[in-house]
């Protein structure tokens, strides 16, 4: 798997590629939107499709902390999920964080060269551990 | 509520009041009148949540994300927003069945559908059967008969944020559950239709979600499935309403399984396609994730899974879990004022029979009334009056247990998935002084 931009995967969200999508559903579309506003009920437009549809998902800032590692974290963590997948997590002791890493990429098959996935790793201990979470 | 819980509770309040006492003395002048109550009673609304818990459990009912407000659904607490995981907040309990707009949320990958065509759209049963069928919307509500069951929907990792030690995954608090009647076809009904082979083991199950990951992987596809001679087949339901109306986007339009009894790991969202297998499904979903231990209630420790050696299981059937819902304790109670205590209980196994309370920290139980009965699989309500006579600090456990007998302990539950919590609950309570 090459490294994805959200763009990228919204295109192929769009377009309905993908080895199992024989019907043309809309997948994984979202966009950026700020904390604290409440959505209202859309109103639909009457038409003869069969398209049942929402808009997008709304994204969220996750707030990964400063520091070095930080944008190969917020990259490559980011071509499958948000990276609020990490600032979820309660403190985390390091080899737990060095097992997530592996598991990324050995388990799901995430592409991250070897020194990156060493970089993220010790950027996640740097920041996320029970000694080092602020 | 757990030592560190009271822990935190004090030490909120006595930074509450040094920071009230620290306005009053530095800037008299300009202090509004409510500094001059005391600390106390200005707690709620000075305290802000922190971003995460730990390394300590989660003293809260909920997790502490942000909320939200995602298409179709009610403002939610955020755990993550791509793919979009959402919990219920407590006050949705209140009553037997959880709206659709607060149901909780939970997908494993990104590509999650944001429309889905019902022109195009078809429920596939395939595989090892002698008819392969692929049914429209129009299909289900017109050509099989109808069925509605009310069931409760409970993520295998509800409750994972108060396990000691805490185990990465998604942090939920308690509100990774629901409970809906759920309308549609039976499941059996659309494997009698495709007319299944000799052979046929069990049944996969997978929807419209995709992922990013590479072919073959649990990061492309999500995918269960469920043994064949399982007794649950005959009551899975293929369900395209939720409460009498379409399912939310989020939970799973068009249709979504209901494996009464079970974990929602079961109950595919935008389901299309029912595969008939005659070999053991070997993805990732099910060999690797959403497993326990093979011991009494899937408790182990984290030295006998670093020894190796635990054997595991799929999970399965939800254990018995019930909550105390109200009063939240968000307030005092004057001594000698009757409250009604309200919550909900379930079972995936039977029937609630019997909720239990305690205020003497377990050593006596008052029954609670049970309120109206959905079903096996449902909610059960409950309540019971409760007068605390003197002012103080009180801990209210609540208990329950099914009709095959299967009850809670006031013991924790560990094992590295973070599933399967049920340990009694407590909530405290302050009641104050009325003269």
């Amino acid at each position: 798997m090459k490294l994805r931009t959200l763009c990228l995967g919204l295109l192929i969200g769009a377009t309905g590629i993908g080895c199992v999508a024989i019907v043309e559903h809309q997948l994984g579309t979202y966009s950026a939107q700020n904390l604290g506003k409440i959505s209202q009920p859309a109103k639909h437009e009457l038409g003869d499709d069969g398209l049942y549809g929402v808009g997008d998902y709304p994204t969220f800032e996750a707030g990964l902390a400063e520091g070095a590692g930080r944008a190969e974290t917020q990259i490559y963590c980011s071509s499958c999920h948000t990276p609020r997948y990490i600032t979820m997590q309660p403190p985390l002791p390091a080899a737990t964080w060095d097992a997530e890493v592996q598991k990324m990429v050995k388990t799901f098959g995430a592409t991250i060269p070897e020194a990156d996935a060493q970089k993220i790793a010790q950027y996640l201990h740097e920041h996320y551990t029970p000694e080092t979470r602020k | 509520m757990t030592e560190s819980g009271l822990g935190r509770a004090d030490k909120l309040s006595r930074r509450a009041l040094l920071r009230t006492v620290g306005i009053a003395a530095g800037s008299l002048a300009t202090a509004p009148a409510f500094n001059l109550f005391p600390a106390s009673a200005q707690e709620k609304a000075s305290t802000e949540l922190p971003n995460f818990t730990g390394p300590g459990a989660n003293p809260h009912w909920n997790s502490v994300g942000p909320i939200i407000s995602e298409p179709q659904k009610a403002p939610l607490i955020l755990l993550t927003d791509r793919p979009v995981q959402l919990e219920t907040p407590r006050n949705y309990f209140a009553s037997a069945f959880t709206p659709n707009e607060a149901f909780y949320v939970r997908w494993h990958l990104d590509r999650i559908p944001n429309a889905v065509d019902l022109k195009s759209w078809r429920l596939r049963i395939e595989g090892n059967v002698s008819s392969p069928q692929a049914l429209s919307m129009g299909d289900l509500l017109r050509k099989f008969r109808a069925e509605t069951i009310a069931a409760v929907n409970q993520c295998s990792g509800n409750s994972r944020n108060r396990l000691q030690p805490r185990v990465p995954g998604g942090q939920w608090g308690n509100g990774a559950m629901g409970n809906a009647r759920w309308t549609g076809v039976k499941l059996r009904d659309l494997l009698n239709a495709a007319g299944m082979k000799s052979g046929s083991l069990q049944v996969q199950l997978q929807g419209l979600e995709q992922g990013e990951g590479p072919e073959g992987m649990g990061s492309r596809a999500f995918m269960k499935s469920l043994d064949l001679d399982n007794p649950v087949i005959d009551e899975c339901v293929v369900a395209y309403a939720m409460n009498g109306e379409p399912l939310p986007m989020l939970n799973g339009f068009p249709v979504r399984l209901v494996v009464p009894g079970y974990f929602a790991t079961y109950w595919m969202k935008c389901l299309t396609w029912i595969r008939v297998l005659d070999k053991a499904d070997e993805n990732f979903w099910m060999k690797t994730a959403y497993r326990i231990p093979d011991t009494p209630r899937g408790t182990t420790t984290p030295e006998a899974v670093k020894a190796g050696g635990v054997k595991t299981v799929p999970i399965g059937r939800l254990p018995v879990r019930s909550f105390l819902i109200s009063p939240d304790g968000g307030g005092k109670i004057p001594a000698g004022m009757g409250v009604t205590l309200r919550g909900v209980a379930f079972s995936g196994f039977s029937r609630i029979a019997k909720v239990e309370i305690s205020d003497d920290d377990l050593k006596t139980w008052k029954t609670a009334q049970l309120g109206e009965d959905f079903g096996a699989y449902s909610f059960r309500t409950w309540d019971l009056p409760w007068t605390p006579k003197t002012a103080g600090k009180y801990s209210i456990a609540v208990r329950a247990t099914d009709e095959k007998g299967n009850g809670q302990l006031d013991e924790p539950v560990w094992n590295s998935g973070g599933y399967l919590w049920n340990k009694v609950e407590r909530q405290e309570f302050v009641v104050g002084a009325a003269e």
